[in-house]
């Protein structure tokens, strides 16, 4: 099964939602892949990878392309695209060593 | 003994053994041997156990990191142990050990090819490319070093012996953030300024640091016996005994009383507070209040702003930590821009954020509805039993417009509150003397506020014209230029003719060999890293004040930096 969403988050697909990306991956016992929805079956990668995933170079509001296979592949789908939809941001900073 | 000088950055000194820091080190690998005399399923546990350690290193960088500095600089942690894992790289390399190659060549060569992929280009990848390197070496160096006594690289900061002195280059935030304060005695950098962030959070780790002392630092051995006097900005090789009796690694006790000078003139020394966390440390220093407390640490790294309530509870935190009711709490309101990036915030990407929009630019105009609800947080705050301490000033203050508005939103805030029959009181109102104009502007911004605050490190970066966050530049930081003392004594001599007090809550407030200058410039109050607190207070009492007075006034004459740095005492102080 397969969907296409567009991505949220404001890093694209770099960094922290790249590592929260390959970890809901690599949670479920499905095979999940990701790429650009118009590059085809060509661009697909493996999203259990940070590797792969960082090498699409995938940005903010851009359309992607997930397909998942094997027994938790819906809900595989569900928690890939959750992610990939919520514009959740990698933190920033806490100011922590910011002086006036 | 030799003494080697740089800047100093927190006022204790420690001595111990010196320890090179080389997140570069050398990772030679051993000449690769035949196929054939390779033992597969030793060469799979090997790498495996080298994961193993790597992943519970970066784990705990993770926390400790996310503990003490943030979660954005905690944040690496993670994409870090997403490569150390990617199941591509560990099929490829446990494929090449079964065809003979030892793991630490199997994890090179799968490494170096995926750097490769990143590396040239731009931004975000390219920082991809650094974060494979970083874990190629931890990597390596777990193979290679099992024994621990090579190198120090990035995988060993937080775990230290006891009495190190750290020797490096330069160290990054998140580098400085791993360090374990009871086991380094000190720290000593080649490049950075006191304003570098490394140095302000060695301060608010208490560790002994001496920045900037350039290549003279390479001629230090690891294990020979070194003294980091923070105070004087030196670093002694091999001290003698009458300098290692010297050490002040405490620091003075607390004073818990207010201080004033010894002919009695009255000076509030407080501190500056960047989370809740932090008020205990404040307190129990000794600290009159709070000078800064920065609003910042509520609007990050969370994905809508905090409610009225959340900023409610923080405020009256705050207070309650500093209940005596002379001691006030000032509240930073909130101060972000294209440079500190909030998601939720949509703030433009500026090509030079420190001069676009930030501060009171967006809490007047994009971001007035948050303005809003923290107005109506601290007002609210006010109202509460020791909200008469309560104080707020706004950021980035450059006209006098700016400060009419936001005195008349507090002023609507008050009557949306009353209206709806909320308890509410209007605390004292001032701003921030950051930027030259406000420094111009000091009389008429004091005529119309309860007080004024000096941030000298973006007021030194503006004055100055230098990026504070580019150590190209690092001398043009220091606010002992003549330019920046002058901007400090207009905003000073300005307001002494109103009713407005005024403080400084930047880096220098926390440096008691200024205290003299400060007190003589006119400052009814000081606020700074709760570190330096108890040394401040003790230095407050020995300042004459008309002494201090002539001090200031020989500094102000100064053309030079060097002449003022003469007339300070203070000749072999580094930029």
């Amino acid at each position: 099964m397969e969907r296409t969403v567009t991505v949220e988050p404001e890093a694209g697909l770099h960094a922290r939602p790249a590592s929260k990306l390959v970890q809901t991956a690599n949670r479920f016992d499905a095979d999940v892949s990701i790429g650009r929805a118009d590059d085809g079956d060509d661009g697909l990668v493996r999203a259990d990878s940070m590797l792969s995933v960082s090498g699409l170079n995938v940005e903010h509001g851009e359309s992607v392309r997930v397909v998942a296979e094997g027994p938790d592949a819906e809900a595989a789908l569900d928690a890939v695209c959750d992610l990939l939809t919520s514009p959740v941001e990698e933190s920033v900073d806490d100011d922590a060593e910011d002086a006036p | 003994m030799r003494t080697l000088t740089g800047v100093g950055s927190t006022p204790r000194s420690g001595v111990g053994a010196a320890r090179w820091y080389r997140s570069d080190a050398d990772l030679t690998l051993p000449d690769r041997p035949d196929p054939e005399s390779v033992d597969v399923d030793a060469e799979l546990g090997r790498y495996e156990a080298a994961r193993d350690d790597v992943r519970e290193a970066l784990r705990d960088a993770r926390d400790r990191t996310a503990e003490r500095v943030g979660e954005e600089e905690a944040a690496v942690f993670e994409a870090h142990e997403s490569f150390l894992d990617d199941p591509t790289i560990v099929e490829d390399v446990e494929a090449a050990i079964r065809e003979g190659m030892p793991a630490e060549h199997a994890v090179a060569d799968r490494f170096d090819e995926a750097v490769s992929q990143f590396e040239g280009m731009e931004g975000r990848m390219a920082e991809r490319a650094d974060d494979l390197r970083d874990v190629r070496d931890r990597l390596l160096r777990a193979l290679l070093d099992a024994e621990g006594d090579g190198p120090t690289g990035a995988a060993d900061l937080g775990a230290l012996p006891e009495g190190t002195i750290l020797l490096a280059e330069r160290l990054t935030p998140s580098d400085t953030a791993a360090l374990d304060p009871d086991a380094v005695a000190g720290i000593a950098t080649v490049e950075g300024g006191r304003t570098s962030h490394a140095a302000i959070i060695a301060r608010s780790l208490a560790i002994p640091a001496v920045v900037g002392v350039g290549a003279d630092l390479e001629s230090v051995a690891d294990g020979e016996t070194v003294l980091v006097d923070g105070e004087a900005g030196e670093v002694v090789v091999d001290p003698d005994e009458e300098r290692r009796e010297a050490v002040r690694e405490a620091g003075p006790e607390a004073i818990r009383e207010r201080v004033e000078t010894s002919d009695g003139r009255a000076v509030e020394v407080a501190a500056n507070i960047g989370g809740e966390a932090e008020l205990g440390a404040a307190a129990d220093r000794g600290a009159d209040g709070v000078g800064l407390f920065r609003t910042e640490f509520l609007f990050v790294d969370r994905e809508a702003p905090p409610t009225e309530d959340e900023q409610y509870e923080a405020v009256t935190a705050a207070l309650s930590a500093f209940d005596d009711p002379e001691d006030r709490v000032v509240v930073r309101t909130l101060d972000v821009g294209g440079d500190k990036p909030v998601p939720y915030l949509d703030l433009p990407d500026e090509p030079n954020p420190f001069l676009g929009r930030r501060g009171i630019r967006l809490s007047l105009d994009e971001h007035a509805d948050l303005f809003e609800t923290q107005l109506r947080a601290l007002l609210r705050a006010a109202a509460t039993d020791g909200g008469d301490g309560l104080a707020v000033m706004f950021p980035l203050v450059t006209r006098v417009e700016e400060v009419e508005r936001a005195v008349d939103a507090v002023e609507s805030v008050a009557d949306v509150l009353a209206s709806e029959g909320v308890d509410h009181a209007v605390p004292e109102l001032g701003a921030m003397v950051e930027t030259p104009a406000a420094a111009f502007l000091a009389d008429a911004l004091a005529e119309r506020l309860d007080f004024l605050s000096v941030g000298t490190n973006d007021l030194a970066q503006y004055v100055m014209a230098a990026d504070r966050g580019n150590d190209a530049v690092a001398e043009y930081h220091d606010p002992l230029h003549p330019a920046v003392l002058r901007a400090l004594d207009r905003t000073t001599a300005a307001a002494a003719g109103t009713d407005a007090w005024v403080g400084m809550c930047g880096e220098m407030a926390g440096d008691p060999a200024l205290t003299e200058l400060l007190v003589g410039l006119g400052f009814d109050e000081l606020s700074m890293s709760a570190v330096t607190v108890p040394d401040v207070k003790a230095r407050v009492r020995e300042v004459d004040a008309d002494d201090a007075r002539s001090l200031a006034a020989d500094a102000l004459a100064c053309e030079t930096r060097s002449e003022v740095l003469d007339t300070l005492g203070l000749d072999d102080r580094a930029a």
